[in-house]
């Protein structure tokens, strides 16, 4: 682990040395990151990976990799997952050379297709015999694209989970919640892009400015020292006179905080706030204080705090959390790839995690009794790790499938019916 | 005066545990002598999912039923729900056996172990077998007996569920050594007692949403000719408010109550309402439209799955149907939810006020199953079914699955 240290020194020279790669696999990958408005963080690298050459080509990343040439001429997975995965094994070494030498990796995925859902794990694989830290962003098919598609991100995000140090699913149902009323379809996918977009921005931002609380990619690497568990991720954003208590509202009504299969407990977190300059360090303390109140005890909580000329009364928040599994963490790459390949369904390997997840841990032993004696009502409100208030209800009960779908997931978002709540 | 015996009508529901105490004297006299309803804890969507915290609650209402009535249960007809119960249409044949085509009890018996020939898996028990009319030479008969013909046919709906799930309801009643004397399944038991024998003959949906399913039953000339149970009910409602409005289950039950409404209309936009009215710290309001569109999509999602389940056998003939959808079940005090059943089924619906004959208090959606048992207990659930006949042949096979 040779990026300890120099990630040490990084801190006091503005990290200038910190190699930061943003990887886009698949073709919705690849919208992503061409779409990504990184401000102003001249030394992140942005690559695609794709078996659709022409999609390649139209796109303006610098750094491109068709892979499965041999496989596709050049044409896509088709929505094959066979295919995506004879093509990305195909250049194992080519995407070997392409993440060499990189620290901090980012994948971004669009899972349900070909490609994507296959080659991000081979991508997962070959990164997890280098030293970076690897997280990866992927979206989750709209119920409305099909239970095809659903179960093969299913499966997916089951490999992925075990290759790669910090996975944030982001679902396209829960995220079309935040679109404007009249949103269309390709608008919805844009959404996500969005979403992703906050979440690299801000964990970028953090790592290579400095600010009135500087987080080096030590502290990242602490919170994701083990591959495996499950990750959460969250943004609150707000501008306008109020805008230290509107962000800290739009976090906690943050529909990704809100999922019914996010873990009860999260083991460490790490928190980002950009602001103006008007952000001095009294509000920081004020958010820090709110923010450790609702997700964890302050000693497991990472802060960070970044300054943006730019920005006036504005601010954007930004959580990750980590969640390790129960059992053992996987270290070494090669087990979990041998692991994974003897997994059969990701689908059942979800219920496996997220039941394992739920078992009393002694790390937070505040939350535990909070759920025993009954709660406050207003703790209640936005209580984050509360298992009876979400899909988890109905967590020991036979999976409702009907036509396909999970009648226990909720029918507006399966219908991408939106709900304003503000 | 004739024995008397005192019934215990159970429903081990998702929100709710209903008990009855009724008092049969001689052949057709029922006085209602008790009865208590308390939450219930161990089952969702209708099916039990922890057996000590469900009996505890159960044997719990049980006894407080048994004090309200100052009596003691002598044994007791039970409700069964859940989605692993399913139903199925089943036509028995014969040719009438004797030379001058005239038919006997013999043949009637041979047409009706022909519809019920179907072996389960030993994984699944029979709960039902409700007859529906017989047929002689492909015309319609009430009573084939003595009539002409050459091929005699009947029909039955034919209901089966999981064997543990079945024996976890029994385990649970057998539990405070009393005997289950059958187990009528919550859509026949409510449509028993709600409807009037005229509807049955016009043609009913009986709907009753309940906290974790949804159950039905459609008569059609008088007949049961389907079941269903859609595994969903007021639970889903309250979680999907919990996930959309991002609030706790606590909030999202309250929001339903006092805001809910079963289709969403565009002034709930610009109508405003308070998680909990109350000034305090942290109350927010939202939008009446999150609410009502939330509760519009999973209610109307339940309705157009029974149409789908009926449209699939063609059975949803407004003509048919012509006295309409009767919905019941806690979830049925839903503000608009005979809107939302109409709008999806194209059915004339009626919220159910509940049997006539029974106090205030027993009119409440909740105990439309448990008076339904109460209906079966004392008519011996004559014409419906014919397990009750003979109680050794049907019922015993389910009752055998503890003695295993």
């Amino acid at each position: 682990m040779s990026e300890e240290p120099q990630s040490l020194f990084n801190q006091s020279t503005g990290a200038a040395d910190l190699k930061i790669k943003i990887i886009g696999v698949g073709g919705a990958g690849t919208n992503a990151v061409d779409g990504l408005k990184l401000d102003d963080l001249g030394d992140v690298r942005l690559a695609a990976i794709n078996t659709d050459a022409q999609a390649l080509n139209n796109s303006p990343i610098a750094e491109k990799l068709v892979i499965g040439r041999s496989v596709t001429r050049g044409l896509g997975a088709g929505g094959e997952v066979d295919i995506g995965k004879a093509a990305a094994e195909a250049d194992r070494d080519a995407i070997a050379r392409l993440i060499a030498d990189t620290d901090l990796i980012i994948l971004i995925v669009g899972l349900g297709g070909g490609t994507g859902s296959a080659a991000v794990s081979v991508v997962a694989e070959v990164a997890a015999k280098t030293d970076a830290l690897v997280l990866a962003f992927a979206t989750l098919p709209f119920s409305f694209e099909g239970s095809r598609r659903k179960r093969i991100a299913e499966e997916s995000i089951g490999e992925l989970r075990q290759l790669v140090h910090g996975l944030i699913p982001l679902p396209n149902d829960v995220l079309l919640q935040e679109g404007e009323e009249d949103t269309s379809v390709l608008n919805a996918f844009a959404v996500a892009d969005r979403w992703i977009g906050r979440g690299v921005n801000s964990l970028c931002a953090m790592l290579l400015k400095t600010g009135l609380i500087n987080q080096d990619f030590g502290s990242l690497r602490s919170v994701f020292h083990d591959r495996g568990g499950k990750t959460i991720f969250g943004t609150g954003t707000a501008s306008g006179p109020e805008y230290v208590k509107n962000a800290l509202d739009d976090l906690f009504i943050c529909p990704l905080l809100h999922m019914g299969d996010r873990p009860s407990q999260l083991d460490r977190i790490i928190v980002n706030v950009i602001g103006g300059a008007d952000l001095g360090i009294a509000k920081v303390n004020e958010i820090m204080s709110i923010v450790s109140k609702r997700f964890g005890s302050r000693e497991d909580l990472i802060f960070g705090a970044v300054i943006d000329e730019a920005r006036r009364e504005s601010l954007e928040i930004c959580i990750l959390g980590k969640a390790d599994m129960e059992a053992a963490p996987v270290a070494d790459p090669e087990v979990a790839i041998q692991k994974k390949a003897t997994l059969e369904g990701g689908l059942g390997l979800e219920t496996e995690i997220s039941k394992e997840d739920k078992p009393p841990r002694p790390v937070h032993s505040s939350k535990l009794s909070s759920k025993q004696k009954p709660v406050e009502a207003n703790q209640d409100e936005f209580m984050f790790i509360d298992i009876d208030a979400q899909r988890g209800y109905f967590d020991k009960t036979d999976r409702n499938e009907h036509n396909g779908e999970d009648l226990d997931v909720p029918t507006y978002m399966r219908r991408g019916v939106k709900i304003k709540i503000k | 005066m004739s024995h008397s015996r005192v019934v215990g009508a159970v429903e081990i529901g998702t929100s709710k545990v209903a008990v009855l105490l009724g008092e049969i004297v001689g052949e057709s006299g029922l006085n209602i002598i008790g009865h208590s309803a308390s939450s219930s804890k161990g089952v969702k969507k209708g099916v039990i999912t922890d057996l000590n915290l469900a009996s505890d609650c159960v044997h719990a209402a049980i006894m407080a039923a048994e004090k309200n009535a100052q009596s003691r249960i002598d044994e007791v007809y039970l409700a069964q729900t859940g989605s692993h119960l399913i139903g199925s249409f089943n036509v028995g044949t014969t040719n009438v056996s004797s030379p001058d085509g005239v038919i006997r009890s013999i043949d009637i018996e041979a047409a009706k172990a022909d519809a019920k020939r179907r072996k389960l898996p030993g994984e699944r028990t029979y709960i039902h077998h409700i007859q529906n009319p017989f047929s002689v030479d492909d015309h319609p008969v009430e009573n084939p007996l003595s009539r002409e013909g050459r091929r005699l046919k009947v029909g039955y709906w034919s209901v089966h569920g999981d064997s543990d799930m079945v024996s976890d309801s029994l385990r649970v009643i057998r539990g405070i050594d009393l005997d289950v004397s059958d187990m009528i399944i919550s859509s026949i038991a409510s449509g028993a007692v709600l409807l009037e024998d005229s509807e049955k003959e016009n043609g009913a949906l009986v709907i009753d949403m309940g906290g974790g399913t949804t159950d039905y039953v459609l008569y059609r000339k008088g007949y049961i000719v389907k079941t269903g149970v859609v595994p969903v009910g007021g639970d889903h409602i309250t979680n999907d408010l919990s996930i959309g409005l991002r609030v706790g289950r606590k909030s999202a039950e309250e929001f339903k109550l006092r805001d809910g409404r079963a289709y969403y209309e565009a002034e709930d936009k610009d109508t405003k309402v308070w998680a909990r009215g109350d000034l305090s710290i942290g109350d927010r309001e939202y939008p009446l439209s999150a609410i009502t569109k939330i509760i519009e999509a999973r209610v109307s999602e339940v309705f157009d799955i029974i149409k789908d389940e009926l449209e699939a056998d063609d059975l949803l003939e407004p003509m048919d149907i012509a006295s309409g959808v009767i919905l019941t079940g806690g979830s049925s005090r839903l503000r608009g939810i005979d809107v939302a059943a109409k709008k999806s089924l194209g059915l004339e619906s009626t919220i159910s006020e509940g049997s006539a004959d029974v106090s205030d208090e027993l009119r409440q959606p909740e105990y439309s199953t448990v008076l339904g048992l109460l209906h079966y207990a004392l008519t011996g659930q004559e014409a419906a079914q014919e397990a009750a006949a003979k109680p050794n042949s049907l019922f015993r096979k389910i009752s055998g699955l503890l003695n295993i």
